[in-house]
Order: C-alpha cells, then sequence, then structure tokens
C-alpha cells in the first residue's frame, strides 16, 4: 500500500520536463522568501523541539529552485 | 546531582542529518553569510527551559559554486520531565517516590500531580559543517559533517548528497545518505529494562556502563518549478535505526486488577521495589517519509506549505501540516505560522503495566512515554522581521504550543496525561561579514 | 516509460565554449535603449559581445566590471558590447546600473523574446558575432576562470 507513495515521485518526473520557467523568468524564484527554506535557524529550531517532543522526524533536506544562476 | 541525558529533553543532533538546508545566499564571493539566532523555549509546569544560541556562518570558495556551510549550537536546558509514570488520584493514596537516575536520591509527586524528574541541568554543544562541490554547471555533490556532546553522550555523523539539475534547471534531483552514531555512557550505568525501580539508596540492577545506536538515512527528492511564482518539493526518505533505542530512565507503572499501584509479591513493601519497571524499546526501528512542500508567491507575498506523512515499523504514523504567510511590507514583514500534527500510538506503548503481565514475563516491550502516546500538536507564531540593510535582517519569532493527549488507557481522570503547553521565542540577525 | 527515461538521459550542457561549426546569420536585436534604440545590423563590420543580464543575477554583477573592461580594450579595433537586460521591472534595471561603471550600450528587453530568439539556455549568457553579423560562439554563465577564454575568443575573432 504504502509503495505507491513512491511510484508517485517516479510518475512526477516523467511530467516534469514540461514544466517550469525560461532561464530569464526566475526572478521570483531568485528572492530570498521564495527559497525552500527561507529562515535557516527557525527551520533548525522547530526541527530540534518537534524531534524531542514528538515521535516522527525527518522528510527535509533538498536543493533546487532559486535564480539557477550560473 | 544526578544528570540525565539531555538529548532526550531537547533534541539530538542526529535530527539535523538530512534537514540541514542552505542558508539564504547574499554575500559576495569574498564574503561570509552569518546568522546568529537565540531560541528560548519554556514549558509550563515547571517543565522543561532551555535558551539555544546559534550561529552559522557560510562563504562560497570561488565563483564556480564551491561553498562551506558552518553553524554552532549550544543548547542549555533546565526543569523537569514527565518519567512516564502516571499520577494517582487522590483515592488511591499517599504520594508517589520514586529514585532519581544515580540511584541515590528519591523525589516524589502527590496525589493528581504529574510526576516529573527535575534532577538534571545540562549543556550540550553541536557543531556541524557542510562542503559543496560542484562536479559540472549541473551537478554536485554536497558532504556533511555533525557531532554534539554532552557530558555522557556523543554524537557523530556524515551525510552526503548527489544533487543534479535537468530541464534547464527547472527539476533538481537530490539523492541523499547519512549515518550517525550515537554512544550513551550515564553515570553509574544503564538500567536493566524491565526490572523494578528499586528504592534509593538500595542499588538500580544496571546492565552494563554505556551502550550506542546506529541510524542510517536514505533520502530522494524532486524540487520542481512550476511557474514564475511556485516552486515545489517531493521527498522520500528512509530511515533505519539499530542498537540502544530505549529511554534509560523512563518507567512504567506496575498496577494490580484494581488499577492501584502493585504492593504484593516482587513489589511488597520492604522488597526495595517500587511499584514501577524501567521501559523497554525494540532495537530497531525502520522509519519512512514522504514530505511535500509548496513555495508560491503572490504579488510580493510568500506562502510556505508543507505536509508530511510518517510511518514506521513500531505502529506510529503522523501527519504533519504546516503553514506560513509571509506579508511583505517593504522593508519589513509579518510572517503567521501555523503548524498541526496528529500522531498515532506505538505498538508497545501502554499506560501502565500489570502485575499479572509483569510475573508472566509477557510483555517484552512497552513504554509509556507520553512521546509514544496518541496526540495532537498545535503550533500558532508571529514572526516580524526588518531589513536593517540591503543583507541584513533583523527578526523576532514568538510561537505558542499546545500538545493534547489521547489517554484511553487511563481508568480516572486524573491519571490521565495533561496538556504540554509551551511557548518559544526567537530572535535572530543575519548579515554578511 | 520512454518519456521518463529519455528525461532521465537528458544531455547537459558543458559550461565550456560552445562554438558553432557553420555560423549562422545571429538573430537580429533592435531594442530600446538608454539613449535611443540599439540595433545589432547598424554593427555590421564590428564584432559585438552580446551580454544577457538581469538585476537578480549574481554573477551579472561580476561581469560587468569586466565587460567595462574589455570594451575600453578593444573598442578601438572595431568591437562593442551590447548588454541586454531581461528584468520584468525596470526600476530594477535602472537601481542596477546605478552603482556600476557603463562605458557599453545597454538594450532593454521586459519580454525575454530575444533571448528566446538566441536559444538561452542559463544566466547570465553571452554571445561573439562577428563582422560578418555571424553567431561564432556562445556562453552560459559567468566565472573568473572563463574571462582569459572568452577574451581569446574576442581576440581571434578581431584579427579575422
Amino acid at each position: 500500500m504504502k509503495k505507491w507513495y513512491v511510484l508517485v515521485l517516479i510518475t512526477f518526473l516523467s511530467g516534469c520536463s514540461s514544466m517550469g520557467v525560461e532561464p530569464w523568468e526566475r526572478d521570483v524564484l531568485a528572492k530570498d522568501s521564495m527559497q525552500l527554506v527561507p529562515d535557516y535557524f527557525d527551520n533548525f529550531y522547530d526541527e530540534h523541539i518537534y524531534f524531542s517532543k514528538e515521535a516522527s522526524s525527518g522528510g527535509q533536506g533538498v536543493g533546487g529552485g532559486g535564480c539557477g544562476c550560473n | 546531582m544526578q544528570l540525565i541525558k539531555i538529548t532526550k529533553k531537547l533534541g539530538v543532533a542526529s535530527c539535523a542529518l538530512l534537514q540541514v538546508p542552505a542558508a539564504a545566499v547574499n554575500a559576495a564571493d569574498s564574503e561570509w553569510d552569518i546568522d546568529t539566532a537565540l531560541l528560548f523555549y519554556s514549558e509550563s509546569d515547571s517543565r522543561v527551559q532551555a535558551i539555544e544560541p546559534a550561529v552559522y556562518a557560510g562563504k562560497n570558495l570561488g565563483d564556480d559554486g564551491e561553498r562551506i556551510d558552518l553553524r554552532i549550537v549550544v543548547d542549555s536546558l533546565t526543569g523537569a520531565t514527565p518519567n512516564g509514570a502516571h499520577a494517582i488520584s487522590a483515592t488511591n493514596g499517599a504520594p508517589q517516590t520514586f529514585t532519581t537516575p544515580s540511584g541515590n536520591d528519591s523525589y516524589t509527586a502527590v496525589a493528581g500531580e504529574n510526576p516529573l524528574d527535575d534532577t538534571f541541568l545540562d549543556t550540550r554543544v553541536a557543531v556541524g559543517a557542510d562542503w559543496t562541490l560542484p562536479l559540472d554547471r549541473l551537478s554536485r555533490v554536497k558532504l556533511g559533517l555533525n557531532a554534539s556532546n554532552e557530558y555522557d553522550y556523543l554524537s557523530l555523523g556524515v551525510s552526503g548528497s548527489y544533487i543534479r539539475d535537468l530541464n534547464s534547471k527547472n527539476t533538481t534531483l537530490t539523492a541523499s545518505v547519512a549515518f550517525n552514531n550515537d554512544t550513551y555512557e550515564p553515570e553509574g550505568g544503564i538500567p536493566t529494562a524491565l526490572t523494578p525501580m528499586r528504592a534509593a539508596g538500595t542499588g538500580i540492577n544496571r546492565d552494563g556502563s554505556d551502550d550506542d545506536k546506529t541510524i542510517t538515512d536514505f533520502l530522494i527528492g524532486v524540487t520542481q518549478v512550476v511557474s514564475r511564482d511556485t516552486l515545489i518539493e517531493l521527498n522520500y526518505s528512509f530511515g533505519l535505526s539499530d542498537g540502544y533505542l530505549t529511554d534509560p530512565f523512563k518507567i512504567v507503572s506496575v498496577v494490580d486488577a484494581t488499577g492501584a499501584l502493585a504492593d504484593t509479591g516482587t513489589f511488597a513493601p520492604g522488597t526495595d521495589n517500587l511499584p514501577y519497571v524501567y521501559e523497554n524499546r525494540p532495537d530497531s526501528r525502520q522509519r519512512n517519509n514522504l514530505f511535500f512542500r509548496v513555495a508560491h508567491n503572490l504579488s510580493d507575498d510568500v506562502v510556505h506549505l508543507s505536509y508530511r506523512y510518517f510511518w514506521d515499523d513500531w505502529g506510529i504514523s503522523s501527519n504533519t501540516l504546516d503553514l506560513k504567510y509571509r506579508f511583505d511590507m517593504g522593508q519589513s514583514y509579518l510572517q503567521p505560522h501555523v503548524r498541526y500534527y496528529m500522531q498515532e500510538e506505538a505498538d508497545f506503548y501502554r499506560h501502565n503495566l500489570t502485575l499479572d503481565e509483569f510475573n508472566a514475563g509477557s510483555v517484552t516491550d512497552i513504554s509509556s512515554d507520553s512521546r509514544l502516546m496518541k496526540f495532537t500538536t498545535t503550533t500558532l507564531g508571529l514572526k516580524y522581521g526588518y531589513a536593517l540593510s540591503k543583507n541584513s535582517e533583523l527578526s523576532l519569532r514568538g510561537e505558542v504550543m499546545n500538545q493534547s493527549f489521547d489517554d484511553p488507557g487511563s481508568a480516572r481522570s486524573e491519571e490521565e496525561t495533561p496538556d504540554l503547553d509551551a511557548i518559544i521565542l526567537n530572535v535572530a540577525y543575519s548579515f554578511v561579514w | 516509460m520512454n518519456r521518463c527515461i529519455s528525461f532521465i538521459l537528458f544531455v547537459f550542457i558543458f559550461f565550456a565554449q560552445n562554438s558553432f561549426a557553420t555560423p549562422s546569420q545571429a538573430p537580429q536585436i533592435n531594442l530600446p535603449g538608454i539613449e535611443g534604440n540599439v540595433q545589432l545590423e547598424k554593427l555590421k563590420g564590428k564584432v559585438v559581445y552580446l551580454d544577457f543580464w538581469a538585476s537578480w543575477c549574481v554573477p551579472c554583477k561580476k561581469s560587468f566590471p569586466w565587460l567595462h573592461e574589455i570594451k575600453q580594450s578593444y573598442a578601438d579595433q572595431g568591437f562593442e558590447v551590447i548588454a541586454v537586460n531581461l528584468d520584468k521591472d525596470r526600476k530594477l534595471a535602472d537601481e542596477f546600473l546605478q552603482v556600476m561603471d557603463v562605458n557599453f550600450m545597454v538594450a532593454f528587453d521586459e519580454s525575454g523574446e530575444s533571448a528566446s530568439r538566441y536559444k538561452l539556455k542559463g544566466m547570465p549568457s553571452s554571445y561573439l558575432i562577428g563582422r560578418d553579423g555571424k553567431l561564432y560562439a556562445s556562453h552560459i554563465g559567468f566565472r573568473e576562470k572563463d574571462k582569459a577564454k572568452l577574451e581569446q575568443a574576442i581576440k581571434k575573432l578581431l584579427a579575422k
């Protein structure tokens, strides 16, 4: 039952090639507030607190977005 | 004064394994991006209080994308935490007496009071470093090291990620792996699981001086630019924890058929055994996460929404929903935040252990740790940020957190696990140097 | 499934210069500039370094001093620099230019149409156009270590 979640990821991938913007249309994505995690320590502290107060942890941690320069 | 492992009170360095994303990069190549922050965390009812200063420093090494990110966090904790036993109602009798982890002292909880162990005060230092090395214009690797230390606990970890851009950088794939090893050596040693807590001064049954656990984590993720205003992220992660996963000084109340604390047989008065046994958890745990996040821009405002589904082989599953909306006010911003978390209980979570079960030895894994219960955490917060200059910002964030437990095992309402309320305050200052 | 595979086998672009074996005519540029129009056609006979930039692009900031330098060095050999701005908000471009030493032509293309015609693959991107108006090379990104190579290519075209 849970394996289909991974299939979602793969299906997602194959559809990706048609989505997106041109390299010169990344002005909004370049904004600090549009990064996946704009507040470094907010996110760090929260993950830290909830790790010790709850039984779940993890899930985050990828790159991407931004201005895509160079 | 006996010290209890701080890490169980407010987190282990291993939580930072794969979860530390890049900070905003504003500095030119010759400059450092610096983030400084101070967290103040305080629970109600004289429970845990923590002060946590932290510093991040990051720098591009050249203009090819090579980068180093460093961080140091210091945790200073005080206060009390629940030991696993429950409040006893007035009709059930006398105050409950417990023995401290050293075995030398005792503490009590009167009728109706949630038993809390306050015999700890500790400081922990955690450091981490990441090095990003580009392989070519569209791919890079990121290597990470992390370590944290308390006087009786050491956690060491390494991580590696491969990141690849596709579709003119509209799509980014990430694959990560991380290993962590945690060693714990409590003063006096680790109590033997499922054996009774013995009265102060009579000697705790010990298993050995130390134990450790190994944690391995894997993550695959995709980030996709959907439009000029929208970015999404989808990850699947798998983690395996192996070794000593028990919370060594947490106990489970042993009760007789009427629900009162056991006082016959092994637990008869005079035997030096208190009616509690040390908990025991399985020595392995497989964790899974499915995580989705979207960042969406609406004129100048930005909304961040994330959802996480977690499940493991201890029977725990959870749903987390997190929403932040940033109102852009030019030089400043206001960002309300709401987080909603719902968790199912662990298979081996029990409100109590019965005397019959103890005598039969039929229960091998058991814990009354409220963190393994069915509960809901609701957090509401507000953050205010002010740009002092083009590359520096001062911000203040305040949040209130409530945990409310579903305690069907408790026979009487006073024995139910009480709500946990906490406030979180953090101030942060980021700049370029 | 095929889409999936072809997606995964995507050919990535090397950051090294991309030279054109049989150069074709460079796509037209006719855009508003700081003073009047900037027209590529009018620069036939000169070697043109065409650069696409935006205010939100950090490497673009670093490229400007170098553009100033090369314009100065080679202008007398018949060399021009055109920096085409792709900001959607002209104000941001003006703010950027205010703190820069600009001795070359700047053109503004809010729609990004010229970038499309040049099949731009990353920001910033630069193109070398010969005296015959043909496109000889393209380059994605701006890095310290690329400067020497780029300058070499310019000198070669000037010598032709």
